[in-house]
């Protein structure tokens, strides 16, 4: 509570402190000789995940365009939690900015972890990459469709096993899937597993006969899962072939509401953004030009990491309707 | 099984790249100078060195930190044998044995010991790998749940009593070690014993807390002694004792193998990894021992037992890592995010495809092991130094490396909190005559029985009888009935006999 509360009252602090830097505009850039120092790039994730491959791709292409050493620093724990704490309780002077999943990530640590912050206190600048959940079973088991599933399911919600991670966009999709086709959830028999990786292994060697999982992480294995549907409205990258969400829920007649796997990419505080709207604007620039060089999009197309340049507004409407959509289901989250 | 064509072309590429070859020693020095520092463990040592071999070709960048995840394999056991520090979780095992001999003076012994049983085990592992990648990998793959925590309830039950000479203080601790495992979120989502502190929503540090336990304990114990090995004569470091120790190795032949195939076993199983296959392998050594009370004494069988299996599940890793493209654990992680900034997508698609890359890795891998054992000579015997240390400068400088440690892990006051806590918990359950080794054992195994107890149990949808659908479960439980029985008989009639000859 503590920190909530000197949150809000620094932020009214720095607002007053950006009102009065807006007014004398001519002071602000005579001292602004931002960015003078090196730029930190936090990621609250260990060394190697996708977001920690990200920043340190793109860091060299960052650095040309700010003009400024860029440095990559974790900071894992607590689902992204710790980080994101530490984050926000950094200066609003524009040296720091997350490399996140802040999607699902930020709303799941608030819905789920009650975390102190909103999901409105965070920024995105931009978000590249998208992963979707994925319906899949391993190759040796009877599913063929993903009509198969839901027929035998809807026989005996028992006779399945399901795969899955508790607190995750997966289950939220898992459950809105489940919700449509009116079968009861809490008959059928869940397993859970703490991360996409081990729900992905236990798919994969069969322990459970279908999971819900990001779908990227399949792709190094795409040989040995049959994809049975995706928790997308389009087409997913590597898997162009499997039934998509919004076709299946207008084939079967209900709503095709459904939240991405991840949203990952640039995040900064709203604060900061409201506190210090120009160096927010260099920043953001120096992020839309890295991300557009195009020895930087080869070199991380080549990583397999993506390049689109969606911008702040498309990735924070993104963001928010996930994290609303979220909120909106947050009793089904509670109920592994 | 082998494909011979990729192996000759595995050899010529090896042959051919002086840039292959450069970077085993460094990888090998800093491995084992990380390994060693409390609090550091094999993942972290491999990530710290991640951002390096972005600027390295790729085969090169892999060995380097192949060489890193070997040498930090070897690197944790060197503290745990001289201070009863584990240097990395993988190394709790070898404190039980190796830390007693080193006190009673044979820590040439035990470090010569440790580092010939890492080499051949790192060796029988990769000879694994270089043969049945394929079926070892697939293997692992079908362990579920049930398997994986019928393995866990048979290396607690085996451990559960460990060091102690009351069984009930014995459980009593390990009790307590469980416990404080189950803090955090555990696998279905549910927090437990947080209170609020969002620091401990992944648990309580393991390796802060273990270090404190096992360190703290021991070093206030050590306040009224100017050494650590007592005897004048015995505080020499010699190269022919740890060369002579090193030779012993090869009287325990079956030990060091059933710790490899431990080692590979447990180690290629996701998730699972070589903290847990050290534990396990000194239980099944204690078990089958004859001498059975030795054990913690400083049996040199345990040190063996301990280290052929935490460096052979290096190669148990790799084995799913190349095969299945699956990051068996935070090394094998770093693996592939290295595989990843190099545009080389792991698995098996890239196993088939680049079978000549993949043999060079394992050759390489041999050849480290070779070198190992060179290059851990020369640490050995410079960081044996520290028996000659007074132990009133000893005791401060390990206690701030540990503190260090634990402030590196997270980069926060939680890993210094959490191993001031446990620390003063040791020191009180030691003095007690609670044996604080079976509380890090409860620690380490209790989280991965509650895990996959509750995923068997979600599976079976709360049915008991789905146990019958799981053979290898049944047969896994079965054999420790029966090991457990044969060990009871063996042991009473062993009584019967020296009451026999007390009697004549």
């Amino acid at each position: 509570m503590t920190l909530r509360r000197n949150a809000v009252s620094r932020r009214t602090l720095l607002a007053a402190a950006g009102g009065a830097a807006l007014a004398a505009p001519a002071t602000l850039r005579a001292q602004g000789a931002y960015p003078e120092r090196p730029l930190t790039i936090l990621v609250p994730f260990a060394t190697g995940g996708y977001n920690d491959r990200y920043a340190r791709a793109i860091a060299p292409f960052l650095q040309k365009h700010f003009g400024q050493p860029v440095v990559v620093q974790n900071r894992p724990g607590g689902s992204t939690m710790l980080g994101n704490m530490f984050y926000l309780q950094q200066p609003d002077d524009g040296y720091m900015v997350m490399v996140h999943s802040a999607g699902p990530f930020i709303p799941l640590s608030i819905l789920t972890r009650n975390a102190q912050y909103k999901a409105d206190d965070f920024w995105m600048i931009n978000l590249p990459s998208r992963d979707s959940t994925l319906l899949a079973c391993a190759t040796n088991k009877p599913f063929n469709t993903v009509e198969e599933v839901i027929a035998q399911l809807k026989r005996d919600p028992r006779s399945i096993s399901v795969g899955v991670q508790p607190a995750s966009a997966d289950l939220v999709n898992l459950a809105l899937l489940m919700q449509g086709h009116g079968i009861d959830r809490s008959r059928m028999r869940i397993v859970t597993y703490d991360g996409g990786g081990p729900a992905r292994t236990a798919t994969m060697g069969g322990h459970v006969d279908v999971g819900f999982v990001g779908g990227e992480g399949f792709l190094p294995v795409k040989d040995r899962i049959r994809p049975l549907l995706a928790f997308a409205d389009e087409k997913v990258d590597g898997f162009e072939e499997t039934p998509l969400i919004t076709d299946h829920a207008k084939a079967a007649g209900f709503a095709d509401e459904f939240v991405d796997g991840s949203q990952r990419g640039f995040v900064v505080s709203k604060k900061f953004r409201d506190a210090a709207p120009e160096r927010y604007r260099i920043m953001a620039q120096a992020i839309e030009r890295a991300t557009k060089d195009p020895e930087c999009v080869t070199t991380l197309k080549g990583q397999q990491l993506a390049t689109t340049w969606y911008g702040p507004e498309a990735s924070n409407q993104a963001y928010l309707r996930s994290a609303s959509l979220m909120e909106k289901y947050s009793d089904l989250l509670k109920q592994a | 099984m082998i494909d011979l064509d990729a192996a000759g072309s595995a050899v010529a590429l090896l042959a051919g790249s002086l840039d292959a070859w450069i970077w085993v020693i460094p990888g090998l020095l800093i491995g084992l100078v990380f390994g060693a520092m409390p609090g550091i463990s094999v993942s972290m040592a491999m990530a710290l060195v991640l951002p390096a071999t972005l600027y390295m070709e790729f085969l090169p960048a892999i060995i380097f930190l192949t060489s890193v995840y070997t040498g930090a394999g070897f690197g944790g056991s060197v503290p745990a044998v001289l201070m009863n520090i584990p240097g990395t979780s993988s190394a709790v095992a070898t404190t039980f044995d190796g830390y007693p001999m080193a006190r009673a003076g044979k820590h040439n012994e035990a470090l010569g010991l440790a580092l010939v049983a890492s080499c051949l085990g790192v060796l029988g592992s990769y000879i694994v790998l270089f043969v049945l990648v394929q079926p070892l990998a697939e293997l692992v793959l079908r362990i579920g749940p049930f398997e994986m925590a019928a393995i866990a309830i048979w290396g607690m039950i085996l451990l559960g009593s460990l060091g102690g000479k009351s069984l009930s203080r014995g459980l009593f601790a390990a009790g307590i070690g469980i416990l404080i495992g189950t803090v955090g979120m555990n696998t279905a989502g549910y927090l437990r014993g947080t209170a609020n502190i969002p620091e401990l929503l992944d648990g309580v540090p393991t390796i802060p807390a273990m270090v404190g336990l096992l360190a703290a304990s021991q070093l206030f114990g050590l306040v009224n002694t100017h050494f650590l090995v007592e005897s004048e004569e015995d505080r020499q470091i010699s190269l022919r004792r740890i060369i002579a120790g090193g030779m012993m190795t090869f009287r325990h032949p079956v030990t060091l193998i059933r710790g490899s195939m431990i080692g590979a076993l447990v180690g290629a199983a996701p998730g699972v990894g070589s903290s847990i296959s050290n534990l396990l392998s000194y239980a099944e050594a204690r078990r089958a021992s004859k001498d059975r009370d030795s054990f913690g004494k400083g049996n040199p069988e345990g040190v063996i037992a301990s280290e052929s299996a935490n460096s052979s599940s290096e190669g148990g890793s790799m084995a799913t890592m190349l095969a299945l493209g699956i990051p068996g654990g935070g090394a094998t992680a770093i693996l592939l995010a290295a595989f990843a900034m190099h545009n080389v997508v792991g698995g098996p698609r890239f196993m088939d495809q680049n079978r000549d890359i993949v043999y060079a890795i394992i050759l390489s891998n041999f050849a480290q092991a070779v070198l190992l054992l060179f290059v851990g000579t020369g640490f050995v015997f410079c960081a044996s130094a520290i028996v000659r240390l007074p132990l009133r400068f000893l005791i401060p400088c390990v206690l701030v490396m540990a503190t260090m440690g634990s402030f590196a892990i997270e980069g926060s006051i939680a890993g210094p909190a959490t191993l001031f806590v446990f620390a003063v918990l040791g020191w009180l359950m030691s003095s007690a005559g609670y044996p604080v080794a079976a509380v890090v054992v409860g620690l380490l195994l209790g989280r991965l029985i509650e895990t996959e107890m509750l995923r068997a149990w979600q599976l079976a949808g709360g049915d008991p009888a789905e146990v019958l659908n799981h053979p290898a479960a049944i047969g896994i439980i079965l054999l420790m009935c029966l090991s457990l029985g044969v060990s009871a008989w063996q042991e009473r009639r062993r009584r019967r006999a020296k009451d026999l000859i007390g009697v004549g």
